[in-house]
């Protein structure tokens, strides 16, 4: 089989090799038609200089004469392609056509570019991959820019050789740590409890759930360092889930250090239900005043193509309390979904536990998606922009039937 | 840039490269231009020369781009030579360079080699629907049916669809030929249109005419014509199908709207078990009904007007026709209130059954599994398009069904004029889909090549017709 496979290839290569002579032999021999062409077009065309004639085809020659090694290479390199190698070699064809496909490519992201359902999957896949590439190249530069300035000015220190005193050991990183784990660990004694749904899974895609646990690893951290954290918990947490997996990349050895409770159980099954108020954006109810007897739950869920209903499901099956947040109350709401991601969640319910003060909570909405905090009654100032939005709309109206009447005359005078 | 009128030199194209402000880029913006304003293929030629000489090579891109003026201007002979180049030199190419190819060789005498393109292309990945189309058209061309059909076929296998071109330049191409499996693959196109729901425009729809007239001793006529409201085509007075669903489609939908719409992935996001379950029970006690009222929209219809007093208008006009009313609402309607007024409510409740959901409950998804309960001659009024539900079914095959469905049933305005402004048409009793009768043919068309919403269907039909 396998000297069957040798004979092939030689006779492939020996069978190209004549070929490409060949088509090289035929340029020479005979002077191509298009030349002829050309030589015509130059007669008409009397300005031209006959000194300075072009080679328009000489592109081609020179094309063709860097081949002769290539063809060599190539097909020495001639194999059964797997469709891991010809997914690669698609791939470099678009980046040359100048498509947004990442440089480098891993194998675990070649499969599941080849997993991708459909065409517009694979290229909207291909465009995170080079995004991100992207970032990472810009970011790299950065820092190493960073850190040449620093070893210069390094440089620059030791050569004035100058000892500062100072009282302190500087030591803050570390004793920070600590002091923010002594409070955590008192939280979790003490401490209010907050409690994050990990019962999403299934609703997801893979890169929602990466999301998610980003998100969660910044509201954990945000946590720590405040004065007052709470004692988080992560409910119907399974081991060797996504989830799981994402925690471990983001904490490494950490993870089994992290102060806080994950258990496989319910949250009904951790409080008493009578204390227990399902976070939602979807709750018909609105969240008045932050209760501190109360264990709130967020879900963890980050839902791309928005999917309503489906933490407001689990309260109502589990029967229940649920809230949301008074966005519309006290923000002029421009666009946007109401649902927020996870940090922001932890930022407000942090500063409502310390202050209580829902304006300094809600600066936590991302700006973009409201135009500003209500002042008056929300009913009175709906009133004054759907108002303005009638002067602006009616004025419009008065634009298209004066257009309209202008047209119409124009058509009966044609006539 | 305006791109240069004559094939410049070396040195001219130097010093257009360096007056540009950022020449990394300059032969890429420059080929654009190009393109754009469709330049002598010399010109392009020159710059390449100028590129090859001083680089030594040219890029991927940049091939591509004079491969698309190529295409462009019909230069037959300079795309087999850039195909020759690419050939040797990559060892696959990519989808555009591809497209490109086989558009510029099937329009050209060597359309044989778009074909062999076709099977390369195949290798690498799923052809798209103007490959085929670019193919499918040169075949037709050269009047090699049986390779254009073969084509057809294949592309509607791996779930390609064919743009309305193809199936137009099929008819176009075909309009005087003899021969009963021609005729039969013709006939299968049009099938295609009535199962797909597709509407032909107007000048597809005269290539039908003139084919159908053309058949040797077919002695077929086409006339233009407006369906009448009851049905009935005026030209042949045949009477057109109706929107009724046959019994087996008719329970299938009703499966899958239980199934999709109602549970989903969970029952608790529109409802809840016991909330469906009372709900079943309610409505299998008072069967049939005959007129299902979507009472939260219709109380909207009038804004000036209290919304109960919307409802008791709807009610009052449907009920005089002594039809068995159900209203659907929500819990909060039942509270007194500006908006609902309990005398009101209650004189209303003597004329009509009412179901009040949970008031985080959808009602939609009651109103229709209630109608599909109740039986074939039950309509349902409500200004939705309830788009949102047909979405919830995750088939084609069922969304047409249920398209149909709502099309025969959904009143949005009623004879009687209650509803002031309609939105929608009333429920047609007919279905407007490509129709056959062996002898006849009754084939919808659009006016306009886009202008058509979805929920609308056209009004204008092709009469077909055998005269033996």
């Amino acid at each position: 089989m396998q000297s069957a496979n040798l004979l092939l290839k030689k006779l492939l290569r020996s069978s190209v090799l004549p070929f490409a002579a060949q088509h090289g032999m035929k340029k020479d021999l005979f002077p191509l038609s298009r030349t002829l062409s050309l030589s015509r077009c130059l007669k008409q065309d009397n300005s031209c200089d006959p000194s300075e004639k072009l080679d328009l085809d000489g592109w081609k020659k020179v094309m063709k004469s860097g081949l002769q090694e290539a063809v060599s290479e190539t097909v020495s390199e001639h194999k059964e392609l797997s469709t891991l190698a010809a997914a690669r070699e698609i791939l470099e064809m678009w980046r040359l056509a100048g498509r947004l496909v990442p440089e480098n490519i891993s194998e675990e992201q070649l499969k599941t570019y080849i997993e991708c359902p459909s065409k517009s999957a694979k290229k909207k896949y291909l465009k995170y991959l080079y995004l991100r590439e992207l970032y990472k190249r810009n970011n790299k530069r950065k820092t190493d820019g960073k850190r040449e300035r620093k070893l210069e000015s390094q440089e620059e220190a030791s050569k004035s050789d100058e000892t500062k005193r100072n009282s302190l050991v500087c030591l803050w990183a570390n004793s920070m740590d600590r002091a923010y784990s002594w409070r955590l660990a008192q939280s979790m004694i003490f401490g209010q409890p907050l409690v994050f749904d990990m019962s999403y899974e299934r609703e997801m895609s893979a890169r929602e759930v990466a999301n998610t646990v980003r998100q969660l690893v910044l509201s954990e951290g945000c946590n720590r360092r405040s004065v007052d954290p709470f004692h988080i918990h992560f409910c119907n947490f399974k081991d060797n889930s996504l989830y799981h997996k994402e925690f471990i990349k983001h904490y490494r050895e950490a993870w089994g250090r992290l102060l806080i409770t994950v258990t496989d159980q319910c949250y009904t099954d951790v409080f008493p239900k009578d204390k227990l108020i399902y976070l939602t954006a979807d709750s018909p109810k609105v969240m008045k005043t932050f209760d501190h007897d109360k264990v709130y739950i967020v879900g963890s869920m980050v839902d791309k193509s928005i999917k309503t209903g489906c933490s407001l499901a689990r309260a109502k099956r589990l029967g229940l309390e649920t809230a949301a947040l008074p966005l519309e109350k006290y923000l002029l709401w421009h666009s946007g979904a109401k649902n927020l991601t996870l940090d922001q969640m932890m930022h407000i319910l942090l500063t409502l536990k310390d202050t209580g003060d829902w304006k300094k909570a809600l600066e936590f909405v991302p700006k973009r998606k409201y135009y500003g905090f209500v002042n008056k009654p929300v009913d009175e100032l709906k009133k004054t922009l759907n108002l303005i939005n009638t002067l602006k709309l009616g004025k419009r109206q008065e634009e298209i039937r004066k257009q309209f009447a202008k047209n119409y005359s124009k058509k009966l005078t044609h006539k | 840039v305006q791109p240069p009128e004559k094939p410049l030199q070396a040195e001219e194209w130097n010093r257009l490269r360096e007056s540009f402000q950022s020449p990394e880029v300059f032969e890429e913006v420059m080929f654009n231009s190009m393109l754009r304003c469709n330049s002598p293929i010399d010109v392009a030629k020159s710059l390449l020369t100028h590129v090859a000489k001083s680089n030594g090579d040219i890029a991927y891109n940049l091939l591509v781009k004079y491969l698309a003026l190529c295409v462009q201007q019909g230069q037959t002979s300079e795309i087999c030579d850039v195909y020759d180049i690419m050939k040797i030199k990559f060892k696959i190419l990519e989808g555009g360079a591809y497209n490109l190819l086989i558009r510029g060789m099937s329009n050209s005498d060597q359309w044989r080699m778009a074909l062999t393109l076709l099977e390369e292309v195949k290798k690498i990945m799923i052809p798209s629907r103007t490959n085929y189309e670019s193919c499918i058209k040169a075949a037709i061309r050269h009047q090699e049916m049986n390779l254009a059909f073969e084509l057809y076929h294949e592309m509607l296998a791996k779930d390609v669809v064919p743009t309305l071109d193809v199936l137009q330049a099929f008819f176009d191409f075909n309009r005087g030929m003899k021969g009963a499996e021609l005729q039969k693959e013709l006939f299968g196109i049009l099938l295609y249109l009535r199962e797909n729901q597709i509407y032909p425009h107007k000048t597809f729809m005269r290539s039908i005419k003139l084919w159908f007239e053309s058949i040797p001793g077919g002695n077929w006529r086409g006339h233009l014509t407006n369906i009448t409201d009851s049905g009935q085509c005026p030209v042949c007075s045949h009477q057109l199908e109706d929107c009724d669903l046959t019994e087996e489609e008719y329970n299938n939908l009703r499966e899958r709207i239980i199934r999709d719409v109602i549970h989903g992935t969970d029952t608790f996001r529109k409802t809840s078990p016991q909330e469906f379950e009372a709900f079943q029970t309610f409505v299998e006690n008072r069967l049939p009904f005959d007129i299902v009222i979507d009472g939260l929209n219709v109380s909207h219809i009038k804004p000036r007007k209290m919304h109960c007093e919307n409802l008791f208008d709807a009610v009052n006009c449907l009920a005089k026709e002594n039809a068995r009313l159900l209203v659907l609402g929500r819990k909060h309607m039942l509270s007194n209130s500006s908006n609902w007024k309990r005398e009101i409510m209650k004189e209303m409740q003597n004329k009509a059954h009412f179901f009040f959901a949970e008031n985080i409950s959808e009602d939609d998804a009651f109103l229709l599994y209630a109608t599909l309960r109740s039986g074939k001659h039950c309509k349902f009024v409500t200004r939705d398009f309830l788009r949102d539900h047909k979405a919830c079914l995750s088939d084609t095959l069922t969304r047409h069904l249920f398209r149909k469905w709502q099309r025969g049933h959904q009143i949005a305005k009623s004879e009687k004029v209650f509803l002031s402004v309609s939105i929608q048409q009333p429920a047609l009793p007919y279905d407007c889909v490509v129709q056959t009768t062996g002898d006849t043919w009754h084939i919808p068309y659009k006016d306009t090549f886009e202008e058509k919403y979805s929920y609308q269907v056209p009004r204008k039909w092709l009469c077909i017709q055998q005269k033996l």
